[in-house]
């Protein structure tokens, strides 16, 4: 693979702590209230069985799918996220190993990868196609290409959307520490004339030209800044090739450009 | 709309059958099942498919990824060896991807060392979970013992998640990204996922019965199938369309009226623009559990009403979770190459609410078309369409 092909960004949502909200972001104000997500987007009884990554994955998605305006009954969805729901399973290994209880049935149906991908399809009531992928640092790169295929092959808008919580500090002890983050990119076919908020495409070969040290460490050692990247740099309408990993992944870059002024 | 198919130049299988393509025919043909006693100790009766072929070891270079995951998906490796290397030699590296698909990743080295933990206050030695347990893990082990250095990903959609890759790599080919990738899936047998079965209730004491009117659940498996695929070469089948779609309607329980698994079974046959009576035979998702056969059966019985065999092929390997969907292709496409399915064990006293062909001896004749049904946790569902070239 050299470079995909280019598509258009017509949605964007993000969920960083103190920053629910893409407006909150740019504003540039953190908001010490915004430390744990809402997920507002969930219904009432699947909010109650989401993790804090599946609230904040789909209030992350609902933001971007309503800016794009796009059908939220049909448009698929692709989840990318690196280890997923690692704090649910220790849950699940403590009550195995630790307390030698019986497993909640409730806990191990919502500890597989798929869980936020499940409960914001059941709250949507979409029947379309949706996925969850991982490919550790490379996981925003995967993700996106996994969009774009869709896009160039069906025509039609698909929802990409990456997030990690901090990694369970007793498994992963020899690694940077990372905060939270969600972040979120409806993708569209690529049309001049069509509205939309900037255009993509991933790459490979092309030198970055807009390194990711502007994010904190501790969200740029988030094996998901990749995206969150893409969306800080659509939101302040910067043209440039953005590293899609922050150093220990494969090398993949999204080239950005703006589109019309709004 | 139909699009063009995938080429399917080479495919492996390992299950609780076997090591190979060949030892897991001689099973299916013989109608014997690889479901026994659980390799461990636990709480409760259950059988399982376990694999107890020999699994190679990882080169040196490779021994801290050395997982049992990772040595069964380099067992299924050598197995592609040959076709491999002439794709090697036809594609650029980066030109051919790794798209796989499992449930459980490194969970059983991550439940084995945190045992360890919880006993001792320490992890062994030798775990490492970001070489160990993640998605990426695999990954990294297929990209340098095949050398492909394309996009990879592993799809985790639990129990569909090696049926999606097939999707993915058709997308990729077909908007010109990739010219060849390695498809497929593995997952290894673990506690936590018995237990987990074992508190939904979910589990056969006995080895699985799809389909059997007095069926309690399910046999949880392990295993795994790569499949080889080129944009030009000699196709041993076809990859035709992928149906995915979602019920929407339950985190852990099918739709009573399988209405997302009649979706993706319709969608499979609009994509590839055939008729249900061009497809001559399902392999069926076929738990064991009652809720899924039933609503199963109910989606199929409204594509295809009761004119072909279905076999659930579970009763032999067990539910493979991650995996099932690959192995269950290696099934449907073994179908076609060689002309006969197997027997549904087990099936002999069929529930009254399965209104469906299910053989319970061999059946032998031309299969152009096979389907090949997987539905997970989430609603996830995916029909693979896989035909003759």
């Amino acid at each position: 693979m050299t470079a995909a092909g280019t598509v258009a960004i017509t949605g964007l949502g993000l969920w960083v702590p103190g920053f629910p909200t893409t407006a909150a972001w740019a504003a540039g104000t953190a908001d010490a209230e915004a430390s744990k997500p809402i997920g507002t987007a969930l219904d009432r009884v699947n909010r109650r069985r989401a993790s804090p990554l599946d609230r904040a994955l789909a209030d992350t998605v609902a933001a971007a799918m309503q800016q794009a305006g796009v059908d939220v009954t049909t448009v698929p969805v692709v989840i990318g996220s690196s280890i997923g729901e690692a704090a649910t399973m220790i849950g699940l290994l403590d009550e195995m190993w630790r307390h030698h209880t019986p497993m909640s049935p409730a806990d191990f149906t919502m500890s597989v990868h798929n869980a936020a991908s499940g409960l914001i399809s059941i709250s949507n009531k979409n029947r379309g196609m949706t996925t969850s992928l991982a490919a550790d640092h490379d996981t925003p790169a995967a993700a996106l290409l996994e969009g774009i295929g869709l896009v160039l092959t069906q025509h039609a808008p698909v929802v990409v959307a990456c997030g990690d919580e901090p990694a369970p500090p007793t498994l992963v002890q020899h690694a940077p520490p990372w905060s939270m983050l969600t972040a979120a990119v409806v993708l569209a076919p690529f049309a001049e004339a069509t509205p939309h908020l900037a255009r993509l495409r991933v790459t490979l070969d092309e030198p970055a030209t807009l390194p990711l040290d502007r994010f904190e460490p501790m969200l740029r050692n988030n094996p998901q800044i990749g995206l969150l990247g893409v969306v800080d740099a659509v939101l302040r309408r910067t043209a440039g090739v953005l590293p899609l990993d922050n150093g220990s992944g494969r090398g993949y870059r999204a080239v950005v450009a703006p589109g019309p002024a709004p | 709309m139909s699009t063009d198919p995938l080429r399917v130049t080479a495919y492996a299988v390992l299950s609780a059958l076997g090591a190979d393509r060949a030892q897991n025919l001689a099973a299916l043909a013989a109608g014997r099942t690889g479901l026994g006693p659980p390799p461990f100790e636990l709480p409760f009766v259950t059988a399982v498919g376990a694999v107890d072929a020999a699994l190679p070891e990882l080169p040196p270079a490779l021994a801290p990824w050395s997982t049992r995951l990772a040595r069964m998906t380099a067992q299924l490796i050598a197995q592609l060896d040959e076709p491999l290397r002439r794709a090697r030699a036809r594609w650029r590296p980066e030109r051919i991807a790794v798209l796989l698909g499992t449930s459980t990743a490194g969970a059983d080295s991550t439940e084995r060392a945190y045992q360890t933990f919880v006993a001792t206050g320490a992890f062994p030695d030798r775990y490492d979970f970001l070489r160990q347990h993640t998605f990426g893990a695999v990954l990294h082990v297929v990209s340098e013992l095949t050398g492909a250095k394309g996009p990879a990903w592993m799809v985790s959609t639990a129990c569909t998640s090696s049926g999606k890759p097939f999707a993915s790599a058709l997308r990729l080919m077909q908007a010109g990204l990739i010219d060849a990738a390695i498809v497929g899936g593995v997952d290894t047998l673990c506690q936590m996922t018995l237990h987990g079965f074992e508190a939904l209730q979910a589990l056969d004491r006995a080895p699985c019965r799809p389909f059997h009117k007095d069926r309690l659940g399910i046999s949880i498996g392990e295993g795994g199938a790569l499949a080889l695929i080129e944009r030009h070469g000699d196709a041993r089948v076809l990859i035709e369309a992928v149906g995915e779609t979602s019920d929407a309607y339950h985190v852990s329980a099918p739709h009573p009226e399988g209405r997302g698994a009649l979706a993706a079974m319709q969608q499979a046959l609009q994509q590839a623009g055939l008729r249900p009576e061009h497809v001559d035979h399902v392999n069926a998702h076929g738990t064991g559990t009652r809720l899924n056969d039933t609503a199963e059966a109910k989606a199929i019985g409204t594509v295809f009403e009761n004119q072909i065999p279905v076999v659930s092929t579970k009763c032999y390997t067990g539910h493979t979770l991650g995996a099932a969907a690959a192995i269950e292709f290696a099934f449907a496409a073994s179908a076609i190459e060689e002309g006969w399915i197997p027997p549904a064990l087990g099936a002999e006293a069929l529930d009254p609410e399965i209104l469906l062909q299910v053989p319970t001896s061999v059946v032998r004749g031309t299969f152009r078309r096979v389907l090949s049904n997987s539905f997970a946790f989430g609603g996830n569902n995916v029909s693979l369409l896989v035909g003759a070239p």
